[in-house]
């Protein structure tokens, strides 16, 4: 066995990741070869003060408190939706509109992590956006202060974000959460419609506005997708692309979508 | 009908009797890779947010550590998505070989029995400087095995990458520590440059296929 060979598999021996026979070959080499066992003993030191070099620094006090506090609001997430699958059959009869209620609430901007490349066409990519309805994700910055919302994707999105205006009384801004769509940075706009979850996406994707359909609204240009009886409403300012999604009748989607003021 | 606020509450408690001891270690390695105080917090906010998520989806009996940092390096490569890149580039081609010969034997001496805190104390200090120069992947390889101690299986997981991989992807993180280590120190005067000349890596694998044909 080479010197060689040894000194380049000293660190799998130290980490003790060497199957049992070529050990004991090692092994066997190192007693006999004093430039190797100086090796050994210098990759041993050095771990050691590579681990004494690096460890912490320990955790700031207020970090684990900010982190129940984050899972509180899951934990609430989980209990209203725990009610909302309980009470939604004894309803259902009632009326109608529960049902519809009811899967508007649920409708949530998620975890847009989509595939990348060739083949990462428009209507995958809805799909995908519409796949993914199934979990809330926490907001990372709170509604009290839209400015903070500013201030947060500043550096995190190549292009500013702040939270749309609403003609709409009704409509209130909740949260916003920074995620990836494909390959890009985007910002998830959390919004409340009368009770209605409303997701507003901002992101730079010329592949979302493949085969869209354009229509016109109160005097704005306004995109679409007709996905699986769901509709993607999104309007372009300066080279951003503004999803809105939710569960609203398709009129209310377009009629929020185009009296938003997305820009200044 | 009330929700089931039981259920919850349980498994709650159990997610912060368990996550709880690694607070510092998800911090530090946080800190580490982010190398900025503000995204290191988000960063482990994030973690174990999603960990609670997912937290049905842990194999009781497997290392709750390992598990936490897989989750994190995932948040952290979703939302530094160059780093992706960076490790391409650490993959590919334009990764420099390392040979044995990076360190003479006098710097490993020294380095190996240094003498008296003052020493110690500017081996510390230069070892972190050193580990600052590497790549994203390297310092997340240098953390995990030498700092946090996991094994390979538990480093392929978190990585994201075959078995077979995190030995020669840890021994090159490794060299160019040391190779950062041994420049700094040269520049610095406190060693002499060294003479040895590299060699070139051979592979174990090359050597089990030897043996195999002997035999």
């Amino acid at each position: 066995m080479s010197c060689k060979l040894v000194r380049r598999h000293l660190g799998a021996l130290v980490d003790g990741e060497l199957d049992p026979a070529t050990q004991i070959e090692f092994e066997r080499h190192l007693e006999a070869c004093s430039a190797c066992q100086e090796h050994l003993t210098f990759e041993r030191a050095f771990r050691k003060q590579t681990r004494n070099s690096l460890a912490g620094p320990q955790a700031p006090e207020h970090l684990w408190g900010r982190a129940l506090h984050r899972l509180d609001e899951i934990d609430e997430a989980k209990a209203q939706h725990a009610s909302l699958i309980e009470i939604r059959p004894m309803r259902w009869k009632q009326t109608g509109l529960i049902a519809a209620a009811a899967a508007a609430l649920l409708i949530i901007g998620g975890v847009l992590r989509l595939p990348d490349g060739d083949g990462y066409t428009s209507a995958g990519m809805l799909q995908d956006v519409l796949d993914v309805h199934t979990k809330a994700l926490p907001s990372d910055v709170e509604a009290e202060a839209p400015q903070e919302v500013v201030r947060y994707f500043q550096g995190k999105t190549p292009f500013p974000v702040k939270p749309a205006q609403f003609e709409e009384p009704s409509m209130k801004f909740m949260g916003a959460r920074y995620i990836m769509v494909g390959s890009r940075p985007a910002a998830a706009l959390y919004y409340n419609h009368g009770g209605h979850r409303v997701t507003l996406l901002v992101f730079q994707s010329p592949e979302l506005m493949q085969n869209a359909r354009r229509t016109h609204v109160g005097g704005h240009e306004l995109y679409y997708h007709d996905v699986g009886g769901n509709v993607v409403t999104i309007r372009q300012h300066g080279g951003v692309n503004y999803a809105f999604f939710g569960d609203l009748d398709r009129p209310v989607l377009f009629r929020l979508a185009a009296n938003a003021r997305v820009a200044d | 009908m009330r929700p089931r606020p039981r259920k919850i509450a349980t498994e709650r408690r159990l997610f912060e009797t368990e996550a709880r001891p690694h607070l510092d270690t998800l911090y530090s390695t946080a800190l580490r890779l982010t190398r900025s105080p503000v995204d290191a917090e988000d960063l482990v906010q994030d973690t174990l947010v999603r960990a609670y998520r997912f937290y049905d989806r842990f194999e009781a009996g497997t290392n709750f550590k390992a598990w936490l940092l897989r989750i994190q390096m995932n948040a952290f490569v979703n939302r530094y998505r160059r780093s992706i890149r960076e490790r391409q580039v650490f993959d590919g081609p334009m990764a420099a070989p390392v040979g044995e010969g990076v360190m003479s034997r006098a710097t490993m001496r020294g380095l190996t029995d240094p003498v008296g805190d003052a020493q110690r104390q500017i081996i510390a200090r230069e070892i972190n400087r050193a580990f600052e120069q590497l790549s994203e992947d390297a310092r997340a390889m240098v953390l995990l095995a030498d700092v946090e101690e996991l094994s390979y299986k538990e480093i392929a997981e978190v990585m994201g990458c075959p078995i077979g991989t995190v030995m020669s992807r840890l021994h090159r993180a490794r060299k160019q520590l040391q190779v950062s280590l041994q420049q700094h120190a040269v520049q610095l005067g406190i060693i002499e440059a060294d003479e040895d000349s590299e060699e070139d890596p051979v592979s174990l694998e090359a050597f089990r296929s030897r043996k195999a044909v002997k035999s």
